[in-house]
Parts: C-alpha cells; structure tokens; sequence
C-alpha cells in the first residue's frame, strides 16, 4: 500500500511562494530566496498556457473547496498533454481527498492546518483499484487483471 | 451473472472501513455537515424529513438470491421491515439510523453489495434493459459495457468530484426501453458497415425542470475505446461544466449553452489526444473476458405443458406479466410490486425472502429490476409457469396487471423525502382507488402514470403516458399534467396539458384523460396510440372543461 513518506520525498520546493500566472510573470527573474510557482485557478487553461507553465518550477493548485474537482482535471492536462516536468503541488488539502490527489499525478501537498494532528497515512484506505491513473504506486489495478 | 473477486471484495471491504472512519470523525465533530454531506452522497447517504435513507447499488438492475436475503436482513434489523426500488433499478431503505450505517454497509458488503457512488456529484448507478442478453433483437448484451464502465469510474482520481451527478444508461436493444435519451450519458449498442461493434453516443439528455433530450454527438466510437471518449465527456464537463448555479450543475445546462457542435468538438479534440493512451484502450482479451462473465446459463429445451387445470386467474396474469425469452423452452416474468394501497416499488421482508427462494428454484438464482419498480425472474423454463405463478398468489406478488393503470410508477414524495413538494404515493392510491370503484381500473390496457413529487421527476414523470409533476403554489399542491411521453422505441417528452391542476382536482383529472382515451380507442390500441391519433385537444377539453 502507498504510504504518504513517498509522495512527502518529492516536495523539492520547501520554501514557496505562489503567484497567479499574470503575477508570476511580471515578476519572474527578479532576485528572491523563495522558489516562485504559479497557482493556477478553476478558470485557467491549462493547456493554451503551456509555454509558461513549462518555465515554472512549481505550478500549485488549491483544493480547498472540499466539492469541486476541476483541477483533478487540470493537474491530469499539465502533466499528461503539457507535458509538465516541474512540481506540481495541491494546496490546501482535506485528508479526505488524499488518496485522489496521490493518484492525479501531483508530487507533493500541503495539508489544511486542522488534519495536522492525523497519523500521516490517515487517508489511505485502499490497497486496490479499478483504473488506470497518474500514480497507483502500492495499488493493485484491477483492470490489468482483465 | 459477474462475480466479484478477491479485488472486488477488498474494495468494497476498504471503502467501507473508510467511510466508518468519516462517520466516526463526524460523531467527533472534525467533519463539519457540509463536508460530510459530500462524503456521506458518495456512501448512498441521503438525510430524509424523519430519518436517514441509504440507497443500495444494484448495477443495471441485476441481484442475485443471496442478495435479496440479505436485504431482508437490512429491512428487519435496521428500517421497517421494507425497502423500495428505485426507478434507477437501485433500493433504498427509508429509516436509517446514523449510529448504524457502518454495520449496514459492513451487512452489504458481506453479500458484493454497496451503497458506493448512488447518489452525490458522481457517475451513479449504470442502468440497462432489464431483459439485456435475453432479448431476441439485441446488438449485443449491454451488461458487459456497463460493468467495465462501472468499474473503470468507481472513486476515479479524476472524476468523483464533478459539477453534478452524471446519469449513464446502456441499450443494446433496438426497442428503447431505459429511456436513453433522457440520461446525461445514453450509450446504444451498434455495429458500423465493417460489422464492428460500437456505441453511438447521446449527451445532455435530463428530466428535471428543464427536461431535455440528448442529443447525438457521435455515431460511431469502437468498443475498444469507449471508456477514453467518456473519459473525454467527463473531463470537458468537470472543467467547463457550470458549478456557481445550483440549477445549472447538469451536462445538459453546458451543451445547451455550448451548442452540440461546439461540445461535440470539444469532446473530440480531448479524445483525440487521449484515445491513444494503452492504459484506457480495451483489447479483444479483456472484452472476451468481460463478456463471458454474462454468457447466458441456459439452452434451448423441449418445453413441456403439465398445467391442463383452466384457471383465469393465471391466464390473465401470464397474458399481461410473462413473455418468452429468447431461448427456447424458457419465459421472462414480470412480478408487479404495484399493489392496490400500497407504495409503488415497495418491497416488505418476508417478500424478499420469498422473491429470493422462486428465484432460485425457478430462475437460476437471478432477479432483474426495472425502471418501472417492478422486478424480473429471466430463466423461468415454461413449464414451472403455473406453479411459480402459485407460489407469487401466497405473497401477494401475482398482480396480474403489469404496464396498466393497477401499476403505477411514483416518487417517494413527501411522505419521505426533503426535497420533495408534494405527496405522490398518496395520489396513485387514490387514482387507483377512484378507477377502481369506477370498474375501469383494469379496463385500461397498457397505460402508464408517473408521479412526480418535485420536479427532480425521480419517477420519470415527463415519459409516461400520463405524467403528474407536483407543484407548491403557496400553502397549496398542484400537480402539471404532461401527456404523451415514452420511451418504447425512442424517448419522447410529454406535453404539458394547460395549467396546473389542484390537489384536489387532479384526480378528477386523470379519471377525466382515461375516459377519454377509452372513448376514443380502437381495438388493440394503447394510450399512446390513441394519443398520437388524436392529438391533445380533446383530452384539454375534458380536463378544463
């Protein structure tokens, strides 16, 4: 079974700061201790932004809004069609949402504050799976089976 | 039948440890209700007016013998000694404690069963014919497709979390009869000039407030790449589908506003970058196998008549509730669970138990369920007809009065359900008490009403013969009539009457639409017929008159 120390061994960024796209290119090449990455919004596409999303280290996205999972879609564009080679980073993570944000293909996360206190493989509850994905390390596929 | 393997089994095990760890954090307050809203939807966990309702996965409608004892189980231990199919072929159970669900699922799961993805912003329950493999004009049998499908979507890392809820139905039939048209994803069986199978795909179709019908976006995808071109429907919705307006969360809402060429296009662009990946291709080895889970358990044999006693009873139930399967020597029997004053779809325990022991005399352990909330034995050998048909007599399951006005299909209404505005088990009881004390009850042939409690129109109310949709109008109930609707060989919306009717009256009303469509009749015509032959006018003229 997948155990959160492995996806945690990715996170290359450690000190951060995030700016939107518009932001983060007015601002790019100016001298900063801190890595810059991009955060992308539900509204950005992804894949007419490629050339800059390519030139970024860290491209983040913030799954704080516990309902909605555009940037499960997002995620799978840049890295699948993008072809993004950099971190990819979610933000704002609810436990419960853990096991889908390993599998989308995001390198590294950052929990919400109130799920610090969970034991840090809290949110894995599978050790098989039906389908295909990003990252099934650990997941017994059941469609190979077939 | 498919049969769960080990993988199978250890996944529902773990969702269900999952979801009993949500459960306990919400107890712990560390969940708050909205986030375990979310979490409890995708558990089959809705929160009703008295209690809890959990619904229960039965993909495209098929259960087996053990499965029907088990949920015996569940309606005695934890609800009230009933449960209810659903017009998605599912069951739910009405009076759910919290404090007992993760022993319910833990119960469900001990028999392949699941409450997984059956209600919430997810691919739902897959719905079929329920006579998929044993009809004699099928392409091909729809359950293989639809339990890949099921399968491939069950807690997808990029799916579970859409704009709404995403509806399939599977038709491997020429004859329409899921209603594919009014589902966001229709899938029909078809096979290309090359005699190759594949799907034609129909997107946007809903009933709701604004019924629509899907239209077709794509005449041909080989059934090798079926699961990337959903794929590719899911993922233009999940990133472009409108979340900010509760009303407009449906797929319909965005191809309406893309246009179907527009969406089309964006869908096939998405595929064509997709379809390639070998991880989501489907080769000849995995279809086989699939398919060979659901070949068929019987074969042709002599049939044999040992029934020379005359009973009318039994003629007229195996008139109106049996038809041959398409292999020799065998019926397909309909058990109508529409019984004069009761609920529509209502099931009680010691039914179960029964359903679940003819099952597996007469009908090698199978039992299919239908969207019109009746359920079906599918491999009863013709000559265990008349003594099958006895033992439903001792259980209150013989209603011979399948597809006619004695069966008719509703909501749980609001009787049950939150969100409902009306009362619709109510009103069938008194249509069917009202034509009954008339004499023309069992008059009218084949004749299908559909109640709505609220415009979800979980009872399909826009493609029955007879739709009631039920209305708040300040303190009082109305309920719009639409007529005409169905989905025999292609799904047709019905239409509105005139102005919604009161409470009150509407029972005046559907007896007023039957005495017309009776007047008007030919031999051997059913409403619909008549419907088409006359048009609305007259039926208006009586009801407003």
């Amino acid at each position: 079974m997948l155990k959160v120390k492995d996806i945690e061994k990715k996170q290359k960024n450690k000190n951060r700061t995030l700016r939107y796209i518009e932001q983060w290119i007015l601002e790019k090449g100016k001298a900063s201790d801190l890595i810059n990455g991009i955060l992308i919004r539900p509204t950005d596409d992804v894949e007419s932004l490629a050339v800059t999303l390519n030139q970024a280290p860290l491209i983040a996205f913030d799954f704080n809004n516990f309902d909605d999972g555009i940037s499960y879609s997002q995620v799978k564009i840049l890295r699948k069609r993008v072809g993004y080679k950099g971190e990819i980073r979610a933000i704002n993570v609810h436990i419960d949402h853990l096991q889908f944000i390993f599998r989308s293909g995001v390198d590294s996360y950052e929990l919400l504050p109130q799920y610090k206190k969970y034991n840090e493989d809290y949110g894995i509850d599978f050790s098989v799976c039906y389908q295909a994905a990003e990252n099934n390390v650990g997941l017994l596929e059941k469609h190979r089976i077939y | 039948m498919y049969k769960y393997d080990e993988v199978d089994v250890n996944f529902i095990n773990q969702r269900s440890n999952q979801f009993t760890k949500q459960v306990e954090r919400y107890f712990d307050n560390e969940l708050d209700d909205d986030q375990f809203r979310s979490i409890r939807l995708r558990n089959g966990l809705y929160q009703e007016l008295h209690a809890y309702m959990l619904r229960v996965a039965i993909p495209y409608g098929t259960i087996n013998s053990k499965q029907l004892v088990q949920l015996a189980h569940i309606a005695d231990k934890y609800d009230r000694g009933y449960g209810h199919f659903t017009t998605r072929q599912n069951i739910q159970f009405n009076w759910i404690k919290l404090s007992q669900i993760t022993e319910i699922i833990a119960d469900l799961a001990k028999v392949d069963m699941h409450a997984i993805q059956t209600s919430g912003k997810v691919m739902r329950n897959i719905t079929a014919d329920p006579l998929s493999g044993i009809r004699e004009d099928e392409v091909a049998d729809a359950r293989p497709y639809c339990e890949l499908i099921r399968q491939w979507f069950t807690v997808h890392p990029e799916f579970s979390w859409l704009p709404g809820k995403f509806k399939i139905a599977i038709n491997g039939s020429e004859r329409d009869e899921i209603g594919l048209q009014f589902h966001d994803l229709g899938l029909q069986v078809v096979l290309n000039d090359d005699n190759e199978l594949g799907f034609s795909v129909y997107v946007g179709g809903g009933l709701g407030a604004a019924p629509m019908l899907a239209p077709n976006i794509k005449s041909f995808v080989p059934e090798q790449d079926i699961l990337s071109y959903i794929e590719s429907v899911l993922r233009v919705y999940n990133l472009i589908g409108q979340r900010s307006n509760d009303k407009r969360l449906r797929i319909k809402f965005l191809v309406k506003k893309l246009g179907i060429e527009r969406f089309s296009e964006l869908v096939e662009r998405d595929w064509l970058a997709s379809k390639g990946d070998d991880d989501i291709k489907l080769n000849a080895v995995k279809l086989n196998k699939i398919k060979q889970e659901f070949s068929l358990p019987i074969e042709p044999i002599k049939s044999i008549t040992n029934n020379t006693t005359v009973d009318f009873n039994y003629s007229i139930w195996k008139n109106n509730n049996v038809i041959s399967n398409k292999i020799d020597g065998y019926s397909i029997v309909y058990i109508s669970l529409s019984q004069l004053g009761s609920a529509p779809g209502n099931i009680y325990s010691d039914q179960l138990i029964q359903l679940s022991k003819l099952a597996s005399s007469y009908s090698l352990g199978e039992v299919r369920t239908t969207k019109k909330q009746d359920v079906v034995l599918p491999y009863v050998r013709n000559q265990d007809l008349y003594v099958l048909w006895q033992q439903l007599e001792l259980f209150d399951l013989s209603s011979p009065h399948n597809s006619t006005l004695a069966h008719i299909v509703a909501c749980p209404g609001a009787d049950y359900c939150s969100l409902a505005k009306t009362e619709s088990i109510s009103v069938a009881q008194r249509v069917q008490q009202r034509l009954n004390e008339n004499g023309i009850l069992f008059e009218t042939g084949e004749l299908g009403l559909h109640i709505s409690g609220c415009e979800n129109s979980c009872a399909h109310h826009h493609v029955a013969d007879i739709g009631l949709l039920g209305l708040n109008k300040g303190e009082e109930n109305f309920y719009q009539i639409t007529l005409g609707g169905g989905t025999k060989h292609k799904t047709v919306l019905g239409k509105k009457i005139g102005r919604a009717v009161s409470s009150d009256n509407v029972i005046d009303a559907v007896e007023k639409i039957v005495g017309v469509y009776i007047k008007n009749r030919k031999p051997d015509e059913n409403f619909n017929q008549v419907f088409n032959r006359i048009g609305i006018q007259l039926f208006k003229e009586s009801v407003y008159a």
